[in-house]
């Protein structure tokens, strides 16, 4: 394992299943009886054309959506018994840029679910927070608030959070979209030493050429599960016409 | 006046009970009200301050008192009444929300304004102490009764107390309400007590400001806040000095007989316009900056 995480996080191993998930999105049915698997120190695509269900299913493996049928279980336990584990990088439309918050809040922001109430951040925690700035590459830009920020350095400073969580499960949604390169290649580093330390990753991606050489596992739906598993034999042309009702370019 | 009257009405405690009343007063909203502004529901304060007046009117007519807690409560459950039929009629895309908030505000205040000549008008209060009410709908010319001071720094200081207590929970539900749902923060229950904060407040406050005033003192800080500083904490301490300095200022001009709730919201508002224009971090000068460029 790479040497940025290294004391960093525990050895525990993190897997998810998704069991037989049928949602509803206004009484429309949008994910039918869909299921798969995300094995220990593996990174997962969700990917699909818009509409295809796949921002759906992932809020529905969050709790934010509800299930009409089957199960999501997080090394066999229900969501409610593992919430703290879960680190969450929102979609950039979907933070409230104008907040009053400071990168270095943000970070700290990250230890509140091992906080019982009461409890302020005390020094380790705003300790361990000052380390996944750090490994981010933000140290400098503590001090500047959220909005003030480029979109690389927004999505970094996001995931300082999530590694200041020190969480077993992580959750992206197109934490890549209209981010510099230098900042790509600091969430890529950082998803793999997450990967090498056993911990389960899922992201919402939709730039489909970078999936086979990234992910271990794609999960391509439409409405439902159109084929699961290595990336080279799901997002074969065929799968993808079948997702995106055309060939593509 | 001049310096000597000063300085002794700066030693006279019956200047100090009432100002430092007003001071805490002022502190708690600004500390709770900064949940209003940053989730940006600033306006349900304001609707919900004009809707709490019925409230109080008709505690006093089915009680035939003139008791603070009484009066409170009656608003408190206006203010509720208001708060859920916002909502109603907002929609669930909160689409209608601006005309929901001008249609209940006015409704309940002309509600709350009506039931007052009724009550001044009908013989059935005749006999019934009533000065006073109308302080609810424009604030108090000067603080004095004990028995509202009581109420106002036991409720200012309950709500300090929560509002820290639950300070991790709030700033994450504001910020953000999914991250707190994922993490198992329970975001709606907190939204329900900061909703109760807010109701408590503003039902005590009227009784210092009055209805049509209420919502400044919790707004303006934290608006005066944000043109100062980026970080949540940081906005948070300007907030506090601004309501408390203000609530100071206003209760020094009650003495030189200028109407003590109005004078508070004049100093508040005074100080809240000068950061918009000249505030560090205010949206005013950045664009003045950002065109000079």
């Amino acid at each position: 394992m790479n040497a940025r995480l290294s004391n960093n996080l525990s050895d525990k191993k993190a897997a998810i299943t998704v069991n037989n998930v049928t949602m509803r999105y206004q009484e429309a049915p949008v994910v039918q009886d869909l299921s798969f698997n995300v094995e220990p120190g593996t990174m997962v695509a969700l990917v699909g054309p818009n509409g295809a269900g796949k921002s759906t299913l992932f809020k529905g493996m969050l709790g934010l959506h509800p299930l009409v049928s089957g199960e999501v279980l997080f090394n066999g336990e229900p969501l409610n018994n593992v919430r703290r584990q879960i680190a969450y990088l929102p979609q950039k439309s979907e933070v409230n840029w104008d907040f009053p918050l400071t990168v270095g809040e943000l970070a700290v922001m990250g230890r509140y679910p091992r906080l019982s109430w009461f409890k302020r951040p005390r020094k380790q925690d705003k300790e361990i927070a000052a380390k996944a700035l750090e490994m981010v590459e933000m140290t400098e830009f503590k001090h500047r608030q959220i909005s003030e920020l480029s979109g690389g350095q927004k999505q970094r400073a996001f995931l300082a959070r999530a590694l200041a969580q020190e969480a077993d499960y992580y959750f992206l949604d197109e934490a890549f979209q209209g981010i510099d390169v230098r900042s790509s290649e600091i969430l890529w580093e950082i998803l793999e030493d997450l990967r090498a330390a056993g911990k389960a990753i899922v992201i919402v991606h939709h730039d489909l050429e970078a999936v086979d050489q990234r992910f271990d596992q794609a999960v391509l739906l439409h409405r439902k599960l159109i084929a699961a598993g290595d990336p080279a034999t799901t997002l074969t042309k065929e799968n993808l016409n079948t997702a995106y009702g055309g060939p593509q370019s | 006046m001049n310096l000597t009257e000063l300085t002794a009405m700066l030693r006279d405690i019956n200047f100090w009970v009432p100002a430092l009343s007003a001071m805490i007063l002022a502190l708690a909203t600004s500390l709770v009200g900064s949940v209003s502004v940053l989730r940006g529901q600033s306006l349900i304060g304001d609707a919900i301050g004009h809707a709490s007046l019925p409230g109080v009117m008709l505690a006093f007519m089915l009680f035939l008192t003139r008791a603070p807690w009484v009066l409170m409560l009656g608003a408190m459950v206006f203010g509720y009444i208001a708060y859920r039929l916002i909502e109603y009629l907002a929609g669930p895309d909160k689409a209608d929300l601006d005309r929901a908030q001008a249609i209940v505000l006015s409704s309940f205040f002309g509600l709350g304004i009506t039931l007052k000549s009724v009550i001044q008008s009908h013989p059935h209060y005749r006999q019934v102490p009533k000065a006073g009410l109308e302080t609810y709908i424009f604030g108090q010319a000067a603080l004095a009764a004990r028995k509202d001071l009581y109420m106002i720094i036991g409720v200012a200081i309950f709500t300090i107390i929560l509002f820290f207590i639950f300070y991790k929970e709030i700033q994450l539900s504001i910020f953000d309400d999914r991250f707190a749902d994922v993490t198992g923060f329970k975001p709606d229950l907190v939204h329900q007590i900061t909703l109760i904060l807010i109701l408590a407040l503003i039902a005590t406050g009227l009784r210092v400001v009055g209805a049509i005033l209420i919502a400044a003192l919790l707004i303006a800080p934290t608006v005066a806040g944000l043109q100062w500083k980026g970080s949540f904490r940081g906005v948070l301490r300007v907030a506090a000095v601004t309501g408390v300095v203000s609530a100071f200022l206003g209760t020094l001009l009650g003495r030189l007989g200028w109407p003590n709730g109005a004078s508070i919201v004049f100093v508040l508002s005074l100080i809240t316009l000068v950061s918009i224009v000249i505030g560090t971090h205010s949206t005013l000068r950045k664009k003045r900056m950002s065109r000079r460029l």
